[in-house]
């Protein structure tokens, strides 16, 4: 029994992961920030915001793609 | 300047003409290991990264795309132009603007700093690559061309330890970031009265420093002759890529059975000293034979990129552009297109980014299309594993034959991708033909920190996916393989009642006609995450089938030698030559082109095509074995 449960442990947290690594940039980058926005009003979140959470946003950006050298290729907005 | 705000810290932007050290210089100033290489238009967006000062002040480094001007004709060149005239939302007009200039080639790079500097925000002139320079008797006098200019004048050797010091000090030196917002410089496009005034200004510059042309190398003039024949040269470089694809199987065969079998062992030990149950099962047959199975393939990848990256640092790419531009002229492809096309045989998405050098939408669309046939690393191991199992180890001549054929495969994708460009150029209508400007770098030893840089790099990546999204998936497909388990009256083996084999068994009407069975029809799935993957996936559904836990410890290859035939293995092999596009480059095909359109209509020819292949394939080598 405890070994079933581990293995659907298991199974959920690489499916989770295989999801968000090949979800599309942009969704990814909305829920980074939706989380950011809800992390932002409590106070004993703010360290894990800071050093955890602040550079995951600003790689999420690429492309899903860890297999490159473009592993952060936001397009320039124009002003 | 205002009062000093310690903890901004100071923008620097590195600007300069391509090839002339940039990247390598940011690499040196924030200890970053962006790629590098001796050929122009690697780098085709802007990049930071951080440097902590003494003063805790820090300076923050933006590399910029390399350009001849601030009139652009490219993206990546316009990238550049607005980055320093502040027109990017999220990047700021730079406080400090470091111009790296190629010392050896000292009026081209100097023709843009008299560009930059009309801006008027505030310059430092860094002489690159002076130790080249003074080898070849190029004499700068540094003090005068600062004086004349204007602006601070200093050496770097971007590629040495320390030969940036100068630098980070007149940096350190400069101050601290103003505490204000600068504003953004006025520009306007070069007119014919500029460029003359510019073209005198830089006479007089060149004169007040002292610079006379580098010292010629009369072996580089002799090799480039025979390098850039139209005959020697084409030959020269089609023995350089057979003798890079033999390597590849040669000297990777000891490390990688030294890999399997510690793979198999791993898998052995797993089951027999793990109780049995779905936890063992998730080890042995979804971790070990699936990703493990991958992980296999190290060997080769590496020694791919030690030939790739020893070519790269060498000069010798470059060449090969100017040997192949007319060919790319025929087929309708810019001569541009080289630099992307060649950065596809990594990953096809670096290749596509770096068609942004090519100013003609049109031929711009044309590479892209055509960048994800080029042999992606991906495919190498779903080749190695097909050719080692289907191919005898066996010489051909001087030659061995699973490297021929492996030489053939990258072909089959290089010669395809002109074919699909000649007819794109075709239904296009378009006849105009751009030609390829290309700045031929100086030839050099490849140097050994860099090589093992990248060779790291690559291995990094390679692990990371491993370890990452490969592992990930082959847990998830584990446990489709696993799940749900049969009743005890079912005979077959279990993993034909599970989702994934009643998918396999779906799917196999689908690819039936390409001699696929249900194993291969369900690895093709998660291959489309990541080409690899296929590998990794037939490795676990082989385990998952293996009618006892002795036959999972047996190598995938002997097992594919006995189960399937010649035709099905030559068939999936011509599937993957036109394979359809990993979920990630589609998804930057339709960023690149701002349209779902053209990502759609990849992913529908290279289906088409790949089937088309896999079946005339299966077909004529059914008929011939």
């Amino acid at each position: 029994m405890l070994q079933q449960l581990l293995v659907g442990l298991i199974v959920i947290a690489a499916a989770g992961f295989a999801v968000w690594k090949l979800m599309p940039a942009r969704r990814r980058l909305q829920l980074l920030m939706g989380l950011d926005a809800w992390s932002a009003h409590r106070p004993a979140l703010a360290g894990w915001r800071q050093r955890s959470l602040k550079p995951r946003i600003a790689r999420a950006a690429g492309s899903g793609c860890d297999g490159c050298a473009a592993r952060d290729p936001r397009p320039p907005h124009l002003r | 300047m205002d009062a000093p705000v310690a903890s901004k810290p100071l923008r620097v932007a590195l600007v300069g003409v391509p090839n002339c050290g940039k990247t390598a210089l940011f690499n040196r100033l924030t200890g970053s290991r962006q790629k590098v290489a001796n050929y122009p238009g690697v780098t085709v967006e802007r990049r930071e990264g951080e440097r902590a000062t003494a003063d805790g002040r820090g300076l923050r480094v933006l590399d910029l795309p390399g350009t001849y001007g601030l009139t652009p004709t490219t993206l990546d060149e316009a990238i550049t132009r607005d980055v320093l005239l502040g027109r990017l939302a999220d990047t700021p007009v730079p406080d400090v603007v470091v111009c790296v200039v190629d010392a050896v080639h000292l009026p081209i790079g100097l023709r843009l700093a008299l560009e930059v500097k009309r801006l008027g925000l505030p310059m430092i002139l860094a002489l690159n690559r002076m130790d080249m320079a003074r080898r070849r008797g190029v004499s700068i006098d540094m003090e005068r061309l600062a004086a004349e200019l204007g602006t601070p004048v200093v050496p770097t050797v971007a590629v040495k330890r320390g030969g940036a010091d100068q630098l980070v000090a007149l940096l350190e030196r400069a101050g601290p970031a103003p505490n204000r917002t600068v504003s953004a410089p006025a520009w306007h496009e070069t007119t014919a009265e500029d460029a003359e005034q510019m073209q005198s200004d830089l006479r007089g510059l060149l004169a007040v420093a002292g610079y006379g042309p580098p010292r010629e190398n009369p072996w580089f003039g002799r090799l480039d002759a025979v390098l850039l024949h139209p005959v020697s040269g084409l030959l020269l470089l089609a023995l350089v890529l057979f003798v890079i694809f033999q390597a590849v199987f040669s000297w990777a065969a000891a490390p990688m059975d030294w890999i399997d079998a510690s793979m198999a062992s791993a898998g052995e030990w797993v089951l027999t000293h793990m109780p049995e149950g779905p936890l063992s099962s998730l080890l042995a047959h979804g971790v070990i034979a699936g990703a493990g199975a991958v992980l296999v393939f190290l060997p080769q990848i590496i020694i791919l990129f030690f030939f790739i990256l020893v070519l790269e640092d060498s000069g010798y790419l470059p060449r090969a552009a100017y040997l192949l531009d007319r060919l790319m002229g025929w087929v309708g492809l810019s001569g541009r297109a080289f630099i992307p096309l060649l950065s596809s045989h990594a990953c096809a998405i670096p290749g596509i980014m770096a068609t942004r050098t090519i100013p003609n939408w049109r031929d711009r669309l044309r590479v892209i299309m055509i960048a994800p046939l080029m042999t992606c690393s991906a495919r190498l191991p779903v080749y190695s594993l097909l050719i080692a199992a289907l191919i005898p180890r066996q010489d051909v001549g001087p030659f061995n034959l699973q490297g021929l054929v492996m030489f053939g495969l990258y072909a089959a994708g290089i010669v395809s991708a002109l074919l699909v460009a000649y007819v794109m150029k075709h239904i296009a209508g378009s006849r105009q033909y751009s030609p390829l400007m290309l700045e031929l770098p100086d030839f050099q030893w490849p140097h050994a920190g860099n090589l093992l840089l990248g060779l790291w790099e690559r291995v990094k990546i390679f692990l990371s996916r491993v370890g990452g999204i490969i592992l990930a998936l082959m847990i998830v497909l584990w446990f489709l393989a696993s799940y749900p388990e049969p009743p005890p009256e079912f005979t077959g083996p279990a993993i034909q009642y599970s989702y994934a084999g009643r998918l396999g068994a779906l799917l196999q009407h689908v690819f039936a006609p390409l001699g696929f069975n249900w194993q291969i029809s369900i690895a093709l799935v998660p291959g489309l995450a990541a080409r690899e993957v296929a590998v990794g996936a037939l490795g676990t559904v082989y385990a998952l089938s293996a009618a006892s836990d002795d036959d999972v410890a047996s190598k995938l290859e002997p097992l594919i030698a006995a189960e399937w035939s010649l035709a099905t293995g030559c068939a999936l092999l011509a599937w993957y030559v036109f394979a359809p596009q990993c979920l990630s480059t589609l998804a930057v095909v339709k960023r690149e082109t701002n349209s779902w359109k053209y990502p759609l209509i990849m992913a529908g020819y290279l289906f088409a095509l790949a089937y088309i292949a896999a079946f005339i394939t299966f077909r004529v080598v059914n008929t011939w074995s």
